[in-house]
């Protein structure tokens, strides 16, 4: 890492001074609340502009829907420690909950989706006493199994279509979801910035770090993890409750897609997990990338979307946040003479050994 | 006498998937990686013989002796996509945080899988070795002869890396950087090499395994998925690193499939093999044979 740095670091320096990065970050942690304030208002203005109904609405919804699953995802991936390898599963719940209520069961859109939200943190509940027993390895294939044996229950079961899905006509407004999914995303955002400055994110952070001693110091590390991975259940849940009629169709595949699972992952990590802007920034910024793709280059989006996780492995694992952050703490080590400069990125390298 | 068919398709079955999971177990051992691409390597093995073989006779279909021509070529391409495949990508990350390494084999695994599907369209297909006689019947049971011949060709190459490990140098080199890299490295082996020989030679028997399994099953670009996750679970009931723990776990495996396919149906199979893995996750961790990297 260390090495890279100093290559790019001419380059680097002229188009962005560290000292004015390290302005931007501690304006950005001193004015998190009225940032993401203005963010939102900017956000809920758009469909005034003339938007509403067009290719840009759907783009930006899809957007918005990712940065939930992202930001869902780094809550336990990233924050705790736990790569999830099947978030996937609490989004197809969802997802299927409310095509099931409010197709069979003629059930109103929105006491569906409060329903599917809190199905999705059931199951994670249930799973997560499970699933978050097992570390590293183990943890991340545990979830992908259960994503896929997810995705084949509800290929064999009837209530949920088959392998052939359902199709839902009666959906409300692209605007609705559109606001519905910003609004989803907002509250995500509030409520892991406000967490993070609490006893309950210090601890999550605590247990990626070093679980053991997380436990040795007397927290129930159980009780946090599983609230964390209830936490990313709720909101991907969310996520899936309104994407099935959003997108007027739902099957097997799409509801449990592993593809979108990495995609989720890969967002994290390039915007920087562990932060509370960076999945959000890495989703916007590989949807985009993936949107071009599928418009210009059709069939060509998973070797896309595995070389950018292989690109982002191998040059940027702390991602966009993590990697300007990295440089702008070069700031101090000019500032305090070269003392104690980039303590904190060797703890984040040690995390998840076993 | 229905589940004594199920168990003796299933132990015939079940030796391919003890042929992958042993590759897979080879270098989660050695190089401490779980190669989510690994899959994509039987896949490939596969593809591999098929395309030999249409290149020989016009259609994919051969003689018996024609057809285990083809799998040599196969060894040989798989041997050296698993060398690059380490040179160039998995050694960047080796060392860091695992999930980075799941993330770089992930990443490599569905990007092959869009590539094949480019390449050879999303159609299943399969090679036909014709035989006057396809199958035998022993004691009331139906052996297919083609699947007895893939049983032992995984067993073969089973013992043979078995074999290649215990006796020849690099076997031993190999062994040495498992056990550990540092002090391999002082005695003067050259450790990034082993490793991608390690690779290599994981993805070979992968590769030829894939040919078989493009003779009895069918082949298609995303099926290597199921192989890896199938490995995995036979990898965790064996124990890391143990090469007879991988062939009994493949061999129950296959025969539990079987029998669910054959008294439930063969969709519930993968359902219940993954129940299996997180029952038996959280009951003994360690795997039934489990020990540390094989000595």
């Amino acid at each position: 890492m260390s090495t890279t740095d100093e290559e790019s670091g001419g380059v680097l320096r002229s188009i962005l001074p560290p000292e004015q990065v390290d302005r931007f970050l501690g304006t950005c942690d001193d004015y998190g609340w009225p940032l993401l304030g203005l963010g939102a208002l900017v956000a809920a203005s758009f469909p005034l502009l003339g938007l509403e109904g067009g290719y840009y609405m759907t783009v930006l919804t899809e957007m918005f829907l990712f940065a939930i699953l992202a930001l869902s995802w780094d809550i336990v991936g990233g924050q705790t420690g736990y790569p999830s390898f099947g978030n996937m599963a609490f989004f197809g719940i969802g997802a299927y909950a409310t095509a099931i209520l409010t197709k069979d069961f003629a059930v109103a859109f929105p006491v569906a989706f409060l329903l599917a939200g809190l199905l999705a943190v059931t199951f994670a509940a249930v799973i997560g006493i499970v699933v978050l027993r097992l570390r590293g390895h183990y943890f991340a294939i545990a979830t992908l199994g259960v994503l896929l044996v997810a995705q084949q229950v509800s290929r064999i079961l009837e209530i949920t279509g088959g392998a052939s899905g359902k199709i839902l006509l009666e959906t409300p407004s692209a605007e609705t979801f559109y606001y519905l999914f910003l609004g989803v995303l907002v509250f995500e955002m509030a409520l892991v910035y406000y967490l993070s400055g609490t006893r309950f994110g210090f601890v999550l952070n605590a247990i990626r770090d070093d679980e053991e001693k997380a436990t040795a110091m007397g927290f129930n590390t159980t009780y946090y993890k599983t609230a964390a991975w209830m936490l990313a259940g709720l909101f991907t849940g969310f996520a899936g409750a309104a994407y099935s009629l959003f997108n007027t169709f739902i099957d097997p595949q799409t509801a449990y897609n592993g593809a979108w699972n990495v995609e989720l992952i890969a967002m994290a990590l390039l915007g920087g997990s562990g932060t509370v802007a960076g999945p959000v920034i890495g989703a916007f910024g590989l949807h985009t990338i993936i949107e071009l793709v599928e418009t210009y280059a059709v069939g060509w989006q998973l070797v896309l979307l595995g070389g950018a996780v292989i690109i982002t492995v191998i040059g940027f694992p702390k991602g966009v946040v993590g990697t300007l952050s990295e440089y702008a703490s070069q700031m101090d080590y000019y500032k305090h003479g070269g003392m104690a400069a980039t303590d904190t990125d060797d703890g984040s390298e040690v995390s998840a050994d076993e | 006498m229905a589940a004594t068919q199920f168990v003796v398709n299933g132990l015939l079955v079940g030796a391919l998937f003890a042929g992958v999971a042993v590759g897979f177990a080879l270098i989660w051992g050695v190089v401490d990686i779980i190669n989510l691409a690994h899959g994509e390597m039987v896949m490939l093995g596969g593809y591999t013989s098929y395309w030999v073989l249409t290149l020989i006779t016009g259609n994919a279909e051969g003689s018996p002796l024609l057809f285990l021509a083809t799998i040599p070529v196969a060894i040989a391409v798989l041997f050296g996509i698993g060398y690059a495949l380490q040179r160039t990508l998995v050694s960047r990350v080796i060392g860091t945080d695992i999930f980075l390494t799941l993330l770089v084999t992930f990443g490599a695994s569905i990007a092959i899988q869009q590539l094949a599907i480019q390449a050879w369209s999303a159609n299943p297909r399969s090679i036909q070795v014709s035989f006057a006689d396809p199958s035998m019947t022993l004691a009331g049971i139906v052996v297919p002869k083609m699947k007895l011949v893939a049983f032992a060709g995984a067993l073969v190459l089973t013992a043979l890396m078995y074999v290649f490990l215990q006796k020849t140098r690099t076997g031993r080199a190999i062994r040495a950087v498992s056990q550990n890299p540092e002090a391999a490295a002082l005695v003067g082996i050259d450790v990034e090499h082993t490793r991608a020989v390690t690779f290599g030679v994981s993805s070979a028997i992968a590769g030829g395994i894939g040919t078989f399994i493009a003779v009895i099953l069918n082949i298609q670009p995303q099926m290597g998925l199921i192989y890896t996750l199938k490995s995995f679970i036979i990898v965790v009931f064996g124990g890391v690193g143990s090469i007879p723990g991988a062939l009994i776990g493949g061999l129950l495996l296959g025969s539990v499939e079987e029998l669910v396919a054959g008294f439930a149906s063969s969709q519930w199979t993968l359902a219940v093999s993954f129940s299996l893995l997180i029952v038996l996750l959280i009951l003994k961790p360690k795997g039934l044979f489990g020990q540390e990297a094989e000595q």
